[in-house]
């Protein structure tokens, strides 16, 4: 250890000089913060006071209540009802799948479900909130709000989902809701859209009447926190969303589910079909069902693909809408319009016996009837009340195909009825032109007597053949169905026709079920009108073919719908009004592979048509009365 | 002569006066402005708690007071001990973080922490004061004309180097960097020769871009880059720049008032009670406030400057210039990340952030100053 002289005078002047430079240094930086202050703070205040307001300040847009969908009652078919569920802010949420993570130890999540979630986040700018789980119970909820502090941009809410209460009968009827798709988004701009927790009617009336049950939306301006919590919410300004308003039907929630009661069979399940039950003078639908049924709430929950995967190969098609949507051979209840075609051309004199020996040659063809043996002579009258073929093979030659269709078409056959469902189709009412158009060829006149008993081309819907069946009984007006109360109701047009000759007609179809031999007669119940006192009802059977029958099969005589597997026994088709003199509802009844037209659909039609009598206080007055002198 | 005795230069410079007199001599300018930079942090602090006063501000307030007595116990102490310590302190420093390193305690993704039981230790920032007492003394004993030569220049490096590497591995790159840039400050002030430093220069621009690629972490890449690029992750890393931004720029030149800013209310900037403080200060009290504190930390430094100034010795010199320039060069690379100058590295704001070992440490670094100051007449013996 030594110690050395003190350091020099130059070395004291060094130290003193570089501590000036680093001085100097210090203060060089000392003024760049403060320019830079100055330039954050002055020059680009303005800017980052917006970005904080934007920070602080969220538009909370509110969601309009959704309107409620009822019958004529009033009885809430699509109502409301609270749902559970947990959104998140992207943008507040640093770690999504850690977050989710956390979420999922409560309630699970589904890969699908995450993959959804995660597209979402993708595809909508990060502050609009994302849906990660709805319809959740309400302990699975409690236990998440619990745990909201550690999920960062998660916000549990209350919100409104949607229920149909009413057991499944409506659902092709209302249809459902769902999100929002990108085409939805291209012809509607309204912002509500883009919201992926709001829901819009898919099908059905929630569809067609979107505009009014959707509302508009409003607007809450609400202080946030950087983790998405709300800190207070501005009263200014506040616009109020407003709720869309209800949708009432024509139908009768009642009716409708006696209808589908009607469809049950003991072993096989529901039958497949349609019905329509329509007021004769106003048009109004009181029962418009097509079945088997599905839940309607199922689709709103979100489906399992086992239930899609049901659903979709059930070979009775609950998701098809039958009612409107169901082309069938409309079979022996288009008799009525060859005969009205007949009457109104005056080539046919209804008291003209046709003799029917069971069948009649065209060309090299034979053309049978349903009675292999005959039913000998025959009238107009007669002809319809047995369900004569040959006799209307016979006379449609004369009346013709173009003539037939004309009078089709006013019974209001082959068109698509705007009634507010989708999904709708018009039916095949054939012509020369129809065919020459559709498939090339011409037109011969075994495409006419094929037409002349429904089967051939002609295709018909439930809604249509309840049309027809209306107009006929009104004998006045042309019938428009309705379904939504409120629309605005145009006049009908006149229908037209010589009101003798629609008497003739309907005298006809009530010789169908109220005569003995008529065809509908044969079955019981019938003997014994529907079930109300002096009120009898008129009608048509008809048989739909689903398959060719065989030339063995017409010697052996085998027939028996029942022996026949499900898919190719005929279909059960029945049209019919009543009370038959004061005509108040028609109906048109399909029930697919039901076998005669006289089994089936009449009883379903006859106990319908009874039930919409009570519920409409025809028949029930007297034994009202009876009661009270009791 | 291994040890001079003390002599007594100059009517006012004392050192071995008695301990009334000694506290009457004391700087207490510099006191008073490093209470109020401490007072800041109190009300800021308390702000950004949400005005809640056990949640920071008490405390802040607290390890204040006990920090200032510590710093003028520290004062008290004669410079020839703080001399003889140096090098002690320095290895007791080394240990500490060796013992990190193997028990420390994990808080963030980096182990900073020694739990004692009663407290918790940053070893690293016993290391800044420290290393600054090391390499005022290795340059103190140092002969003028080996301060450029290659030995030297050695033993500062391994001075250096071996706490740097500690810190660096924990890992913390911002107390890394400020103990290198404080070690370079001292080198410089040493008077190491313009030609070693040009060189040096160019050697470390080659081993920065170097050590960049293959010594950092990737959250550490990620940090310098997005500084560099603030758009390549806008709502991650970047977050932080960017909230605090608008923080600052949203205060205006008048802000939004004493615990009225929104920023702070709705908890956009992460950490605004320790390293983002300033964010708070910007907001709410605007240019105006900012620049208060700019000017007040300003008066720090320059009355620490102009004590060193009135000091003798190559040690007392180096080691106030060397605790001023770690002052400065918290509050420069605070002040920067939070503009959005410098990237987010971690280091609090000195006195005003909370933190305790943080306040302690730059409050003994202050009490080494003043025992500078106060015993400025004292000389020193070189050791070779």
């Amino acid at each position: 250890m030594s110690s050395t002289p003190q350091k020099s005078q130059s070395d004291k002047n060094k130290i003193t000089r570089r501590t000036a430079m680093l001085g100097a240094g210090g203060v060089g930086v000392f003024g760049v913060l403060a320019a830079r202050l100055y330039q954050l703070q002055v020059l680009q205040a303005e800017d980052y006071r917006a970005l904080s307001e934007n920070n602080r300040f969220n538009f909370n847009m509110l969601l309009p209540e959704r309107g409620e969908i009822r019958d004529r009652f009033g009885l809430p078919l699509a109502k409301n009802r609270q749902n559970f569920r947990l959104v998140m802010i992207p943008e507040r949420t640093p770690e999504v799948e850690k977050t989710l993570d956390r979420v999922a130890q409560i309630s699970p999540l589904s890969d699908r479900q995450r993959e959804r979630i995660r597209r979402d986040i993708r595809q909508n700018p990060k502050f609009v909130p994302i849906l990660v789980k709805d319809n959740m119970d309400w302990t699975t909820f409690s236990a998440l709000n619990m745990r909201l502090h550690d999920l960062p941009g998660i916000v549990s809410e209350a919100g409104q989902g949607r229920a149909y209460p009413e057991n499944g009968v409506f659902s092709h009827v209302l249809g459902y809701i769902g999100r929002a798709g990108d085409k939805d988004i291209e012809v509607d701009d309204d912002p509500l859209l883009r919201q992926p927790t709001f829901r819009i009617g898919k099908t059905g009336v929630e569809a067609s009447q979107e505009k009014t049950l959707r509302g508009s939306s409003g607007k809450l301006k609400v202080e946030v926190n950087a983790r998405g919590r709300i800190v207070r919410e501005w009263p200014d300004p506040k616009t109020r969303a407003e709720s869309g308003k209800d949708v009432w039907l024509t139908l009768d929630a009642g009716l409708q589910e006696f209808a589908a009661k009607q469809f049950a069979t003991e072993d096989e399940g529901d039958d497949s079909g349609g019905i329509c039950v329509i007021d004769v003078i106003t048009g109004e639908l009181r029962t418009m069902l097509s079945m088997p049924t599905f839940d309607a709430n199922l689709f709103v929950s979100g489906l399992t693909q086992t239930d899609m995967d049901k659903l979709n190969n059930d070979p009775k098609r609950p998701q098809y809408n039958k009612a409107i949507a169901g082309g069938y051979p409309p079979a022996s209840t288009f008799k009525m319009v060859v005969m009205l075609a007949a009457l109104e051309s005056r080539l046919i004199d209804p008291a003209d016996p046709v003799f029917c020996g069971g069948k009649i040659r065209l060309g090299n063809r034979n053309f049978h009837c349903w009675k292999r043996q005959g039913h000998g002579k025959m009238d107009m009258r007669d002809a319809l009340k047995n369900s004569c073929d040959t006799y209307f093979y016979d006379i449609s030659q004369v009346v013709g195909i173009e003539a037939i269709a004309d009078v089709a078409r006013r019974l209001g056959l082959g068109e698509k009825y705007q009634i507010g469902v989708g999904g709708g189709i018009s039916g095949i009412v054939p012509t020369a032109k129809w065919k020459q158009d559709r498939l090339g060829t011409g037109w011969r006149m075994g495409d006419t007597l094929n037409a002349s008993i429904g089967q051939g081309f002609v295709l018909s819907t439930p809604l249509q053949l309840a049309v027809m069946a209306a107009r006929i009984a009104n004998a006045q007006e042309a019938v428009m169905p309705q379904l939504i109360i409120g629309e605005e109701m145009q006049n009908f047009d006149a229908l037209d026709f010589d009101p003798r000759h629609l008497a003739y007609v309907r005298d006809a179809m009530w010789a169908v079920t109220s005569e003995q031999g008529g065809t509908a007669y044969r079955h019981r119940p019938f003997a014994e009108g529907i079930g109300l006192d002096t009120i009898q009802m008129a009608g048509k059977t008809g048989t739909g073919q689903v398959r060719g029958i065989s030339t063995s099969e017409r010697a052996t005589g085998i027939r028996k719908n029942s022996k026949l597997p499900w898919k190719l026994r005929d279909h059960s088709i029945f049209v019919g009004y009543a009370p038959f003199d004061r005509p108040r509802f028609a109906v048109g009844t399909i029930v697919e592979h039901g076998g005669a037209g006289s089994k089936r659909a009449a009883n379903i039609t006859r106990a319908v048509l009874g039930e919409a009598l009570r519920r409409d206080g025809i028949g029930s007055t007297g034994a009202n009365e009876q009661g009270a002198l009791k | 002569m291994a040890f001079q005795s003390p002599s007594f230069r100059g009517s006012r410079s004392t050192s071995g006066g008695s301990l009334t007199t000694k506290l009457f001599e004391v700087n207490w300018l510099l006191m008073t402005l490093v209470g109020l930079v401490g007072l800041v942090g109190v009300a800021m602090i308390f702000a950004a708690t949400d005005g809640v006063w056990q949640r920071g501000a008490f405390q802040h307030l607290t390890r204040i007071a006990f920090g200032g007595v510590v710093m003028l116990g520290v004062a008290m102490i004669d410079i020839r001990l703080w001399y003889r310590l140096a090098y002690p302190i320095y290895v007791l420093g080394v240990i500490l973080l060796v013992g990190v390193e193997f028990v420390g305690v994990e808080v963030n993704g980096s182990a900073r922490w020694l739990d004692f039981g009663v407290a918790r230790l940053q070893p690293s920032e016993i290391m800044k004061p420290a290393i600054v007492l090391a390499l005022a003394r290795y340059y103190h004993d140092l002969p003028d004309w080996k301060v450029s030569d290659v030995w030297g220049l050695m033993g500062a490096l391994i001075l250096l180097v071996v706490p740097m590497a500690l810190i660096f591995r924990q890992p913390d790159l911002g107390t890394t960097l400020l103990l290198a840039a404080t070690g370079v400050a001292i080198v410089f002030l040493a008077g190491i020769s313009w030609r070693v430093i040009s060189l040096a220069s160019v050697f470390a621009a080659v081993s920065i871009s170097l050590f960049f690629k293959f010594g950092l972490k990737a959250y550490q890449q990620e940090r310098i880059l997005t500084f560099l690029d603030p758009s390549r992750d806008p709502a991650g890393a970047s977050y932080h720049i960017t909230q605090s931004k608008i923080a600052l720029g949203s205060g205006g030149v008048h802000g939004k008032g004493f615990m009225k800013g929104t920023q702070r209310q709705g908890e956009y900037v992460p950490e605004n009670r320790t390293d983002f403080i300033f964010t708070v200060i910007g907001e709410e009290f605007g240019l105006i406030g900012g620049l208060m504190t700019l000017g007040l930390y300003m008066s720090v430094i320059t009355v620490c400057i102009w004590l060193s100034l009135q000091c003798k010795e190559m040690f007392s010199k180096l080691m106030i210039l060397g605790l001023t320039t770690t002052f400065t060069l918290y509050i420069f690379i605070n002040l920067g990340m939070v503009m959005g100058l410098a990237p987010v590295v971690g280091v609090p704001l000195p006195l005003i952030s909370y933190g305790g070992t943080v306040i302690l440490a730059v409050m003994g670094g202050f009490g080494l100053i003043l025992s500078a100051h106060l015993h400025r007449g004292v000389e020193l013996p070189r050791t070779t």
